[in-house]
């Protein structure tokens, strides 16, 4: 058995619009997915993912290049590749007048499911993602999270080998996003490959086993979530506790120019790039009255993606 | 078959989620044949002269209804390309274990069947209620038609259902295309006295071929040899609607 899942060459995709100049989407990306991981392809909005995604779907004919699931070309084989792979699209997908309970079954009947197991699944992953209690109700009359649910819900009535999930926790609250997690993590312990796009990296970060950074359509960085994070090893993520928030201290702390800064409520977070400016940031925040205390860790994949998507291109190559 | 079964349970579900849609399934090609038939029956008492016979409105007009229900029918199911679209189900279809061939035939085969038994209404309330002259042993040629009809006219609406992206350019197109294929056709009168660039364009539309064999099959009126050539270029249409449908879904992202 090939023990590669996804295989992705020089992918290329121009797009063309009448009177428009050509948009280069993606620019040559390569990666390979071994099987029962969990992979993250990461970006900002307009990166390419989504494209790479309907690629390896087969929704999308790239311009060059060539992508292989279970050994199946997406370009020459699309119904072998369909057989494998069930997929959650970033748009809401839903029968909106038919009920969430018919919406499972006629989605267990694409997938090959008899009226039996549909019903049997059907009611499994009612009860998983926690959704019984809507299970007769048309989805026209239910709020987004819950559509997204069950869209998210359906993947997991069946079996297929790879399962894309672009976005797949838009829309849902803590708990939703956690049964989430919950599951995919379950799913790929069954071996099953699963490729997520995401623009929650604290989400990335606790589910992949490796991944990549796509940036205007080329990859910025590749690896194991920790490989990555080691590009960024000499940053700093620093926590800072003030009894209450000193506009002055925020403006004195922005000098040290941070891959990132963030205020909450009472707090400061930010990441350095230089170990040095660890004790000047302290100088400066001491010198605030409601100063209480300070916390160093290292850095965040949030930190290495925002630096690397910060990059100018040649730099990020 | 599996893929055309789901294809085809999701259109029944569909379909039984709404009363209104199982009245206009089922009964309109009667309900129109009642009202429009029997108005325009007793406006022409004379009846309609046509190859040499009178007939009367409702004989002639059974055909026409039937093949208005096939036209109707195909508009409905390509419109509901537009719904999937804007539901998002659409793309995702296209992800699902199954070709594009097959899941444009499920829809199709779902639909014929719903056709299939509205003429069947339409054909044993017309002869029992309105007293049309059916001919009876021509009655599966009736239902083949039917078929074809419906066939060739979902995949022809589908190639712009497809192509069109805006739903209000769809209808627009929908209501030029009903307007011009309705009128300028057999469907709601004889070709014959009509001015000759009508009569021109009348005898180029499918819908023409459609109407004139379902005539022949329902009350024997017209032409064989004529009919056997329309049932021959609205084969090549329909073959040609199928073609096209299939690319146009293939190219659709």
């Amino acid at each position: 058995m090939n023990p590669i899942a996804i295989d992705v060459k020089n992918l290329v995709k121009v797009y063309h619009k009448r009177g428009q100049p050509p948009v280069r989407a993606l620019d040559g990306i390569s990666f390979a997915v071994p099987r029962g991981q969990i992979f993250g392809l990461l970006g900002p909005n307009g990166a390419g993912k989504t494209t790479t995604l309907k690629i390896l779907t087969t929704l999308l004919p790239a311009t060059s290049g060539s992508a292989h699931i279970l050994g199946f070309d997406v370009e020459r084989q699309p119904f072998e590749v369909r057989k494998n792979i069930c997929v959650v699209l970033q748009e809401n997908a839903a029968d909106l007048y038919l009920s969430l309970r018919d919406n499972l079954r006629t989605y267990g009947r694409f997938h090959g499911l008899d009226a039996r197991e549909t019903e049997t699944r059907a009611n499994h992953v009612t009860e998983l993602f926690d959704l019984g209690e809507y299970r007769n109700q048309r989805l026209i009359d239910l709020s987004g999270g819950l559509k997204r649910r069950l869209q998210v819900a359906k993947v997991f009535m069946v079996d297929k080998q790879v399962v894309f999930l672009d976005e797949a926790t838009t829309g849902m609250d803590a708990i939703n996003k956690r049964t989430t997690i919950q599951a995919i993590k379950q799913e790929a312990r069954k071996g099953r490959t699963i490729v997520l796009t995401t623009h929650i990296l604290a989400e990335a970060e606790e589910l992949c086993d490796s991944l990549v950074i796509v940036d205007r359509g080329r990859i910025a960085a590749s690896g194991s979530v920790e490989d990555v994070k080691l590009i960024g090893f000499k940053f700093v993520h620093v926590t800072m506790m003030f009894r209450r928030l000193n506009p002055r201290t925020i403006a004195a702390l922005r000098q040290f120019t941070p891959v990132s800064m963030e205020t909450r409520n009472t707090s400061i977070e930010m990441t350095l790039k230089k170990e040095s400016d660890v004790l000047k940031v302290l100088r400066a925040a001491k010198r605030d009255k409601n100063f209480v205390n300070f916390e160093v860790g290292g850095a965040t994949l949030e930190d290495v993606f925002v630096e690397l998507v910060r990059m100018p291109r040649e730099e990020s190559r | 078959m599996k893929a055309i079964l789901a294809v085809m349970y999701r259109e029944y579900k569909i379909r039984i989620s709404s009363l209104t849609w199982l009245f206009y399934d089922l009964l309109m090609p009667f309900a129109y044949l009642l009202i429009f038939g029997i108005g325009f029956d007793r406006a022409f008492s004379t009846g309609i002269m046509l190859s040499g016979e009178f007939v009367t409105y409702n004989d002639f007009f059974l055909a026409g209804v039937l093949s208005m229900a096939c036209f109707g029918i195909a508009i409905n199911t390509s419109y509901g390309f537009f719904v999937d679209r804007d539901n998002g189900i659409f793309y995702e279809f296209l992800t699902y274990p199954m070709t594009r061939g097959q899941f444009l035939l499920g829809k199709i085969t779902f639909n014929c069947a719903t056709s299939l038994v509205q003429t069947l209404i339409a054909v044993l309330l017309g002869a029992w209620v309105l007293e049309i002259g059916i001919r009876w042993e021509l009655l599966l040629f009736v239902l083949a038609a039917v078929v074809l009809g419906t066939s060739g006219w979902f995949f022809f609406l589908t190639i712009f259902a497809l192509r069109i992206r805006r739903n209000d350019m769809f209808n627009t197109f929908i209501n030029v295309a009903y307007f011009v294929l309705l009128f300028v056709s057999s469907l709601f009168y004889p070709i014959e006295p009509l001015p000759g660039w009508m009569q021109t364009v009348a005898y180029a539309n499918p819908l023409t071929w459609h109407t004139d064999a379902l005539r022949y099959f329902t009350i024997g009126l017209g032409d064989l040899s004529t009919i056997a050539l329309e049932l021959v270029g609205f084969v090549l249409f329909l073959l040609a609607s199928f073609w096209l449908a299939v690319r146009s879904i293939q190219r659709l992202i």
